[in-house]
């Protein structure tokens, strides 16, 4: 495993420093990192007023969203500094004003400059209530991301995961790095297995509140409706990025498998018709494809199907447990848990199932993986601060920041992205 | 029966009063001797009385004292369905030959209590992913279900379900407490 790492590493490196080197450093972290981040400075914004964040202030958001979404390094500095700059190669730096209104709101004017000219790259102006200050300045980062990559950024996206509430298993939303959480499910029995709806106009989970595994979908609002109630134990459920559509595990006596449905009509159709039992479906970013994972060699592994459940081919072959495969956004990669002598632990490969690199180890149980809707991160749960809490890692591995702390948090699971929202 | 015991207790009680009142007068004279003479119909009636009600009462008693065991008789015995788990090896659905012999003892009460109502519940261990263990939960409370139906117990009576490794009976993370949560559970109510 470790050759392969190795090798991976060496002749990604030998690749990229030819073609990067002129323009950005490239981040070697801990000899496994080839993830290239690019230096941004990051300065105060001036404050007109006497302003209480309630957080943060919109600068330590920016910098937390600089290191977090995997593109950057943040090179803090107190006030404009072009020797600093120069010296990190920060060729641009973000901050801003700051402006108290008079009906309580805060007017925030935020800035992208070219260090060495100062020219505005990108300026934009949000005047919100206090507690969307969060949500504004994402916006804005979201938005650098776009002038500097021309790609969608990931700072205004959120996560659903499963939280220990009062010894229940609940499911929750947050802001992608953690803040802004909010409670979904009140029911008192179990809540698992979060995923949003297509449009993120909902999440689609599992309860026991029948005493049985059964599929809910739920609104922000809290309104629920049950899923494909013709079946007595149903879950594992994978939303089709293009159409909606729903693919989950049907459990009927000892046969597990996998269909697909309709959230609306309630109508289900057998997706596949193999003897073995299939569980934990992901959809290709184009909908044309499905992993999944079956025990028909005798374990589970790793298998891929089309979209019509035909041409079934084997990905995993190492080890003896390869569960929960899901598809890079980006279609490169997959990623997935292995679980070696108890402990599980995640790796990526490439689409044939070559190409393996694990992604964590030494750190106890890590698991349950889940792409940024821009395939630059993987959200993860792992217990090796001593319970189980969320984690961010950039998908080369490197860059691990716990963005959950409390009682125990597992089963993340990323939305898409979010139309841009407006701010009145 | 109850109303029936009162109305006899106040039949009676009406009747010593009335005795009581008749007696009023000679009240200075406490007449020892030919006192138990005069209430000699009364007592003999309260008597009888009090003979009838306990006999009413005790078979009362007496059912409920059955109806008591046999709730007894019935709870201890699905005490005894819901403490003896069947346990499983890692990753594993397969009987093992004391899970074997213990079924056929549940099997044994089921098929003789047929109102018992039986919802086997597969467990798994904390290790693995929580979609694979509801499916490897799923085949251990088929496996338990399949058992008893061809030991003779109505299918219909048995339901079976899995909880994955959500609902674990031992906390931790070494064999001890995983092999005590690789489990089927039987969940007993009464079919009234």
């Amino acid at each position: 495993m470790n050759k392969i790492k190795l090798l991976f590493v060496l002749v990604a490196m030998a690749l990229a420093v030819p073609a990067f080197a002129a323009i950005d450093t490239i981040a070697v972290d801990v000899g496994i990192s080839v993830f290239q981040t690019m230096p941004i400075g990051v300065v105060p914004f001036e404050e007109n007023g006497n302003i209480k964040w309630t957080n943060e202030a919109p600068h330590l958001i920016l910098t937390r969203d600089a290191n977090l979404t995997g593109r950057f390094e943040a090179v803090n500095s107190d006030k404009f500094d072009l020797v600093l700059f120069s010296k990190k190669r920060a060729r641009q730096y973000v901050t801003g004003n700051a402006t108290k209104l008079s009906n309580g709101k805060i007017k925030l004017d935020c800035y992208l400059y070219a260090s060495e000219t100062k020219d505005v790259l990108l300026g934009e102006s949000y005047t919100v209530k206090p507690y969307d200050v969060r949500q504004a300045v994402h916006s804005f980062f979201d938005k650098v991301v776009y002038r500097l990559f021309g790609e969608r950024g990931v700072a205004s996206t959120k996560l659903a995961y499963v939280s220990k509430i009062d010894g229940v298993k609940q499911v929750v939303i947050s802001d992608y790095d953690g803040f802004s959480r909010r409670q979904i499910t009140r029911d008192s029995s179990i809540n698992m297995m979060p995923v949003w709806q297509k449009g993120n106009k909902g999440l689609v989970y599992v309860n026991f509140r029948k005493q049985r595994p059964n599929l809910y979908a739920i609104t922000f609002g809290g309104k629920e409706t049950p899923l494909f109630t013709q079946f007595k134990q149903t879950f594992s459920p994978a939303v089709n990025p293009k159409t909606g559509e729903l693919l989950f595990s049907v459990t009927e006596g000892a046969k597990t498998e996998l269909y697909r449905g309709d959230m609306k009509t309630g109508s289900a159709q057998k997706f596949l018709h193999l003897k073995s039992n299939q569980v934990s479906p992901s959809w290709s970013p184009f909908a044309s494809e499905v992993l999944f994972t079956s025990d028909r060699g005798g374990s589970p592994q790793v298998y891929a199907v089309g979209k019509d459940g035909t041409d079934v081919r084997r990905i995993t072959y190492m080890g003896h447990y390869n569960e929960r495969a899901s598809w890079s956004p980006e279609g490169d990669r997959i990623v997935y848990t292995s679980m070696d002598d108890g402990k599980m632990n995640i790796y990526t490969c490439a689409l044939d199932g070559t190409d393996i690199i694990q992604l964590t180890s030494n750190a106890g149980n890590n698991e349950h993986p889940t792409w940024s809707p821009d395939g630059k991160l993987i959200a993860f749960a792992s217990d090796r601060g001593g319970n189980y809490q969320i984690y961010i890692m950039r998908k080369d591995g490197s860059g691990v920041t716990r963005i959950t702390n409390g009682s125990e948090n597992t089963s993340p699971t990323w939305s898409w992205f979010f139309d841009e929202k407006k701010f009145k | 029966m109850g109303k029936v015991i009162k109305l006899a207790l106040m039949g009676t009680a009406v009747a010593l009063l009335a005795w009581g009142c008749s007696k009023e007068k000679p009240e200075t004279d406490p007449q020892p001797q030919t006192a138990p003479e005069a209430p000699a119909d009364s007592t003999l009636n309260l008597d009888a009385l009090v003979a009838d009600t306990l006999s009413a009462d005790s078979l009362a008693r007496l059912e409920a004292e059955r109806l008591e065991a046999e709730r007894a008789r019935l709870e201890e015995l699905i005490n005894r369905i819901m403490l003896e788990d069947v346990y499983f090896d890692y990753d594993r659905s397969e009987l093992t030959e004391n899970a074997k012999r213990l079924l056929a003892q549940v099997a044994e009460i089921l098929v003789n209590e047929t109102r018992f109502i039986v919802t086997v519940e597969g467990h798994t261990d904390a290790r693995g992913t929580e979609d694979y263990n509801i499916s490897l939960g799923a085949r251990r409370s088929t496996v338990v279900r399949e058992f008893l139906i061809a030991y003779g117990v109505d299918a219909n009576r048995l339901v079976s379900v899995s909880y994955g490794k959500e609902r674990p009976k031992v906390q931790g993370t070494d064999e001890t407490a995983y092999s005590k949560n690789r489990r089927a559970h039987f969940r007993v109510s009464i079919d009234q």
